[in-house]
């Protein structure tokens, strides 16, 4: 039963063909599923997964008009008339396990197309990221479940209401004796209320939370300082001296938003005269966050903890009174040590305005100790503040451990899965598949078939949080709506609709279930504060009031553990995020910050550890850990940690669809119960064989060019014209007069490269916006991928201690444009506003104007990359921007068609743009704000103010090409008393 | 002064003595012999191939150029490298045609027929690449200032533009020349016709060549004036054809010895073709008192001459770029010579600069086994060097774009496909064609010459 696809289509025929039944049509059926993705790998191009995408046509029916029949409000817009070209905006919230991002979603006559950053809303404050982004993409998966599944039978939801009916009142009988729930964590005041219901009709029922990555260990190490299972909130604009203990807080820690605007802002430097934060890091695996300290040590994972506890010593040292035991590290490396001294200082020196973090990944009595630093330095109150949060259900690794153990002594006969996708990422020693094997009813909600899906009894289809009702807390406690944009296009539920049937036996709209939450909260009037609830995405108000609490550093103690082997880190994906799906081709073909590797995950390892295990990068490595194995190749990443291994989480489906399908390596066969996020002792050891990566950028050294300029802050200080000398070359003329930029919009972009995290935020919010297709593994290993911003991630320094830097690089719309002097039918042409614009419909595709690009900014169409999307697909495209053809260039637009809405909506007003009125989609997204756009005509716009700073580079200034785009240098904030 | 030991006179550029009978005797009987079964194998191979040329070409063109090995930093590929290969084997019809017929150079008259027609086979090879190397080759013909509805002009700065023009002036004018040169031989052969369609055939082609004086004084003068405007051409064609890369500001591309360089290499590998197939062509059919060792050792000079100008440009490349204080030129340079493509580029400079050194012995440049041999290493070298010129893409300015390149299948099938159509078409052209300047040859003769017993100034 396990390989025979589950999936039954919905009764709509596909072509003339099917409803013939001709035998090329059987052949065409049988091939669809569920192998899909495997086509793609034996074939040469993604043409042919293409083409297997093209048979289905399922959903042919489906692309019109689905506007929700519940009353939603628009955001901007009047929601009584929809314009026909006229994009609608409404707030809405995407959920994330006990976090939440408020979202304005860009819908064209009913159907979303673009998700953007509620800047009411404190998790996201307007901004996003490339896990929130894809989202939209997820939407129109043609993969995800279409239909309820009664062990493969198509069946209809009340079919599963019926059988519910008798199923409920069986438990109810019994009190709930026998019933489980397992779903993922959640903060949701409606959510909470079913949840309390369900507790009280089924006393004796069990309730389990679990995800595979959460921040379990966070709650856990609070509670033991304080007593009390808190949340930190951090304020990290106020922090001006930060040390980061494995803590990836600019991109994969949760709530990395807040963390990357705030950092930003501490950060970044009008003139040499600012005062800007420092970062310290202490990490195994390179992460950005590591990219973007002022000193970075690397140490596996088992030596963090001796560096923790040790700065606790030293602190004390130095004077500072806490409550942590003395002589609790172990024994440090001399580089480690020489750390410590300069470290404390300036952590002493700034109190009060320091910031000590820890990542999820550590345990908890790091968090813990965390805690008493802060307290101690005090920064508690400050620059980090503690909440309890409520409506939330928190990931329990324990009790989910005792459910399986009942689940396989028998004792749970009805289990309720609320999303979640156990079997494919429980930790391997609860051999979970076999647990629900003894389970006599189980149910599972999932957004598609998956690998838990297949062996249940009831596969219920889960709607997308943008077909849903809902509601949320986010980091803070502020509550976020979530609106459905579009009726479920599958006919999906959501996880309230299936819980409030679970507990009342009634099938209820969530509009209702939500709705029920909300009346009795509100004392008058519902409706008018109802839709203004909707209309701002957020209620206002609702955050956690701070607790103020002391830690209490006594109880923390730790065994230290003397290991042999190799230390493994299972972290989050950096491109796949712990929300993003598998299935998801913007994510998978995402390149990763640190190894820019796409559609595969690795082992990363430290060179010296790779010349230690012979092993080059695409080498085959067995990893063996408590007696189980995989193989993974590896991949050698200058400053990782030694003798250490990192693995991303999140690959290796054989359920998730066409494209997740069997891309990576599922390193939750690792994975145990007791070590979800660090293990020690694992045997690794080269096996024979290579793997082949897409690997988006080959080369890591700037090879001593000035492309990122980099100074520290002395340096900057010194001479605050250092940037600008670092490249000489003599006077720039031209042959020709060069037009003159000067009457009406000059638009132009600083980037600033002091704030950019390499966070990919842009790179996906471009690739939504712009229609950009995916092109598949063979393609992007060919080098023929087509993000029309890129991020360049290029090394510094020696091999084993090197710095990382990020740059974010798409067309610069130079002014004297090499591309469009070398066109010879003129399909690239400068307009006058100062854009270097393509015509597409031109272009006959001689590629001269890609090679003659300094900055490798233009994309070919080498196939047809969208010709055969699947119609569902087609719904994600935003029809303002042209879908190219084969044999076209393609390149950034300064996302022409904003500027033409923004130009337009002026002249209705009869006025000029403003500053601000146009913002594109990469400066939109990021997150740490490093991107600006607007008119440089404009003396006060506040692009022409970052282009005057002394900062502000043009790269390749040297080639008098004039680009539109200029950075401004990185600088660094290095302590002159740390060891170099 | 050279000299041929073999010769009863040293200075006489055909051995043997021939008479005019028997040079008209020993070409035309080739066109006019039962086809040989060599002539039937060889053509069945090479038209095979040319017809694989033109299935790969429409699997091209219903696929997209993503068939071939391109990707991001390198846009351009073995298709390029093609068309630059093949044009440039295509400089030596027209420098033997025009330059050396002016700089009354008559050792070219046994050489120059097929020299022409190898010129114009190659640059109808050389025409295909660029028009199918476009990502939308059906509408290829924006590149020409054709008037349109839509009121678009190409754009005259583009080297592109000036490629089609440059090529297809030389295309015609080479054409021109070549049957213009044909026509008293194809009178020939229509006077020895046997067969009506010969008859007729011959007949319409040689325009009623009768041999009268005022023809030949026409003849003559039209050769001089289609002579006086190739000349220009042989330059012009290779140095546009250098501009697609000297104006571009590729590092390694961005170069003012590229045009001067571009043509001394196109004369080069020119040679080596008309080389390789002549010392064929004089084997298969029996022509080595016209195509004598003579003229075959002055070709090996002229190879060993724009063997080392090309040689200096090599250097001078590398000196240029270390002088200008340009790091990007700078590590274009190194990058070619140690970089990942390091193989292709001692390739070049072995075939290119070392193998033609052989020709300062008098006794290799005379040598048949060595010339041919030589003459293929410098086809390949002469390939190659196109290859590192245009691989050069692959490590322009930021390093984070950097990537590798390599062919597919499909880019070497249509290398070979290309080289099965020159063939095809050379073969056809042995077999119909007077493939010696019949009339010219016969005027090199001593006989011709009115002043048999003075001095010659050879």
């Amino acid at each position: 039963m396990k390989d025979k696809p589950r999936i039954n289509g919905k009764e709509y025929w596909r072509s003339l063909d099917q409803l013939g039944n001709t035998p090329e049509f059987r052949e065409w059926v049988e091939r669809e599923f569920p192998q899909g993705a495997s086509e793609m790998d034996n074939s040469w191009s993604r043409r042919s997964f293409l083409t297997i995408m093209g048979a289905s046509m399922a959903l042919a029916g489906l692309a019109g008009c689905r506007r929700p029949v519940e009353k939603i409000v628009p955001y901007v817009k009047a929601p009584e008339e929809i314009i026909p070209g006229i994009a609608q905006k409404y707030a809405t919230t995407m959920p994330s396990g006990n976090y939440a991002y408020g979202l304005v979603v860009e819908s064209h006559e009913g159907r979303p197309t673009k998700l953007e950053g509620n800047a009411l809303h404190p998790s996201s404050l307007g901004k996003s990221t490339a896990e929130i982004q894809s989202t939209i993409l997820d939407l129109y998966d043609p993969d995800r479940s279409q239909s309820l599944l009664e062990i493969g039978v198509t069946r209809k939801w009340d079919d599963f209401v019926a059988f519910w009916l008798t199923l409920g009142a069986e438990y109810s009988a019994k009190k709930g004796a026998g019933l489980a729930v397992l779903s993922e964590p959640f903060s949701s005041p409606t959510m909470m209320r079913l949840k309390t219901a369900f507790t009280k009709r089924y006393p004796k029922a069990k309730w389990v939370s679990w995800a595979p990555s959460a921040d379990e260990n966070i709650y856990t190490g609070i509670a033991l300082a304080s007593g009390k299972r808190l949340r930190p909130i951090y304020a990290y604009a106020k922090a001006k001296v930060l040390l980061s203990i494995d803590s990836d807080f600019l991109l994969t820690e949760n709530d990395s938003i807040v963390a990357n605007l705030g950092f930003a802002k501490g950060r970044s430097l009008d003139s040499e005269k600012d005062e800007m934060n420092r970062l310290y890091t202490v990490e195994s695996l390179y992460s950005p966050t590591g990219a973007m300290a002022d000193h970075r040590l690397r140490l596996k994972p088992t030596d963090i903890a001796n560096f923790a506890f040790a700065l606790a010593d030293e602190l004390s040292a130095q004077g500072l009174k806490h409550s942590l035991r003395a002589g609790l590290g172990g024994s440090l490396s001399a580089s480690a040590s020489k750390w410590l001294k300069p470290l404390a200082k300036d952590l002493l020196a700034n109190k009060g305005r320091s910031l000590v973090l820890a990542g999820a990944n550590q345990p908890p009595e790091i968090h813990a100790l965390v805690m008493v630093l802060n307290d101690a330095l005090g920064n508690n109150g400050k620059t980090v503040e503690y909440v309890e949060p409520l409506d939330s259900e928190f990931s329990d690794m324990s009790s989910f451990k005792t459910l399986t153990k009942d689940m396989r002594s028998g004792k749970v006969g009805a289990l309720v899965m609320l999303g979640g996708n156990p079997v494919y990422n429980a930790p391997v020693d609860l051999e979970f598949s076999k647990a629900l094997k003894k389970v006599k009813r189980s149910i599972h909600l999932s957004e598609r078939v998956d690998e838990t899906s297949n062996e249940v009894l009831w596969h219920i289809p889960k709607a997308h949080y943008l077909e849903s009702w809902g509601d949320t807390r986010s980091a803070d406690g502020t509550v976020g709506m979530i609106q459905p944009l579009i009726e479920p296009l599958f006919n999906g539920k959501s996880a309230v609709e299936l819980l409030s049937l679970i507990v009342t036996g009634q099938s209820v709209a969530g509009h209702d279930l939500v709705r029920e939450t909300w009346k009795p909260k509100v004392k008058s009037n519902f409706e008018k504060t109802w839709r203004r609830y909707l209309h701002d995405g957020v209620i206002k108000g609702t955050a956690y009031k701070a607790v103020r609490v002391s830690a209490n550093g006594n109880k923390i103690s730790r065994q230290s553990k003397v290991t042999d082997g190799y230390d493994i880190v299972f972290h989050t994906c950096r491109t796949l995020g712990t929300q993003g799906s598998a299935n998801n081709g913007w994510l998978q073909e995402l390149p990763d910050p640190i190894t820019k590797i796409s559609w595969d995950n690795v082992a990363t390892i430290s060179p010296a550890t790779a010349k230690d295990l012979g092993v080059a990068n695409e080498d085959m490595v067995r990893i063996t850990l408590n007696g189980h194995e995989l193989s993974i190749p590896a991949w050698i990443v200058p400053g990782h940690a030694d003798h250490c291994v990192g693995l991303a989480l999140g690959y290796g489906h054989t359920r998730s669809g066409r494209v997740g399908n069997n891309v990576g390596v599922n390193c939750s066969r690792l994975r145990n119960s007791s070590s979800l996020a660090i293990a020690t002792g694992a045997k690794v050891e080269r096996t024979t064989g290579t793997f082949e990566l897409a690997n988006l950028q080959d080369h890591g050294s700037m090879e001593g060019r000035p492309i990122v300029r980099e100074a520290t802050i002395e340096e900057y200080r010194k001479d605050p014209e250092v940037i600008k000398e670092m490249v000489e070359h003599p006077p720039l003329l031209s042959l020709w007069d060069d037009y003159e930029y000067t009457e009406g919009y000059q638009w132009g972009m600083a980037i600033d490269l002091t704030t950019c995290s390499g966070c990919n935020a842009c790179t996906i919010a471009c690739q939504s916006e712009n229609n950009i297709p995916i092109v598949g593994k063979v393609e992007a290993r060919k080098g023929r991928e087509m993000h029309w911003i890129r991020i360049d991630r290029y090394f510094s320094g020696s091999v084993e201690e090197p710095e990382m830097v990020h740059q974010p690089v798409a067309c610069a719309h130079c002014e004297l444009a090499p591309c469009e002097q070398v066109c010879p039918v003129a399909a690239t042409t400068h307009d006058k506003e100062g854009l270097n614009t393509m015509v597409y419909n031109r272009c006959i595709g001689t590629r001269y104007c890609a090679n003659n690009c300094p900055y490798k900014v233009r994309r070919f169409n080498f196939f047809n990359f969208t010709k055969d999307y699947p119609e569902v697909v087609k719904m994600a495209q935003n029809p303002d921007v042209t879908v190219r053809s084969r044999g076209v260039m393609e390149k950034c637009s300064y996302c022409v068609q904003r500027i033409n809405a923004g130009k337009k909506t002026a002249k209705l007003e009869k006025r000029e743009v403003r500053d601000g009125d146009i913002v594109v989609a990469c400066q939109q997204a990021c997150p740490a704000d490093a991107i600006t756009f607007g008119n440089l005509m404009d003396k006060n716009s506040k692009v022409s103010k970052m282009k005057k700073r002394n900062r502000d580079y043009h790269l390749l200034q040297e080639l008098n090409i004039k680009p539109r785009t200029s950075y401004l240098a990185k600088i660094r904030n290095p302590n002159p008393e740390m060891p170099s | 002064m050279s000299s041929a030991t073999e010769h009863h006179d040293p200075n006489c550029l055909v051995t043997g003595n021939p008479t005019f009978e028997s040079i008209t005797e020993s070409v035309s009987c080739i066109p006019e012999s039962r086809t040989p079964l060599a002539w039937k194998i060889m053509f069945s191979i090479s038209a095979s191939l040319a017809l694989g040329l033109f299935c790969l070409i429409g699997y091209l063109f219903w696929e997209g150029v993503g068939v071939w090995g391109l990707n991001n930093p390198v846009g351009w590929g073995w298709a390029i490298v093609n068309f630059v290969f093949w044009v440039g084997i295509g400089h030596a019809g027209t420098l033997i045609s025009a330059i050396l017929f002016l700089l009354r150079q008559r050792w070219r008259t046994a050489i120059n027929r097929f020299a022409e027609g190898m010129t114009i086979f190659a640059v109808i090879c050389a025409l295909i690449f660029p028009t199918i190397h476009v990502g939308r080759a059906w509408v290829i013909h924006w590149t020409l200032p054709i008037p349109n509805q839509m009121g678009v002009w190409p754009n005259f700065r583009s080297p592109l533009l000036w490629d089609s023009f440059a090529v297809g002036t030389y295309f015609i004018c080479s054409f021109l020349f070549w049957y213009v040169g044909l026509i008293p031989d194809l009178a020939t052969l229509r006077d020895r016709a046997k067969t009506r369609i010969r008859k007729i055939i011959y007949g319409l082609f040689s325009l009623g060549w009768r041999g009268g004086n005022r023809q030949w004084r026409h003849y003559e003068l039209t050769y001089l004036i289609l002579a006086g405007i190739s000349t220009p051409l042989v330059l012009s064609v290779h140095s546009i054809v250098s501009t697609d890369f000297a104006t571009a500001q590729v590092p390694g591309w961005h170069t003012t010895i590229f045009p001067p360089y571009f043509v001394a290499g196109a004369i080069f590998s020119g040679f080596a073709m008309v080389m390789t197939l002549s010392l064929i062509a004089r084997k298969v059919f029996n022509l080595t008192h016209i195509i004598t060792k003579k003229v075959l050792e002055r070709m090996n000079m002229i190879m060993l001459l724009t063997g080392m100008m090309v040689g200096y440009a090599y250097s001078m490349e590398f000196f240029i770029a270390w002088y200008s204080g340009n790091i990007y030129e700078q590590f274009a340079f190194v990058n070619r010579a140690f970089g990942p493509y390091a193989w292709a580029y001692w390739i070049m400079i072995s075939c290119n600069v070392l193998v033609p050194q052989i020709f300062w012995f008098k006794k290799l440049r005379n040598h048949l086994v060595v010339m041919f041999i030589a003459s293929i290493f410098i086809n390949i070298g002469m390939w190659f060097e196109r290859f590192v010129i245009v691989v050069t893409l692959a490590r322009d300015f930021l390093p984070a774009a950097w990537d590798y390149y390599s062919p597919t299948w499909h880019d070497i099938g249509l290398l070979i496909g290309s080289f099965g159509l020159f063939f095809t078409l050379f073969l056809l052209f042995m077999r119909f064609l007077p493939i010696v300047a019949m009339s010219e040859v016969k005027g090199i003769l001593p006989q011709a010459d009115p002043h048999k017993s003075g001095e010659h100034h050879g």
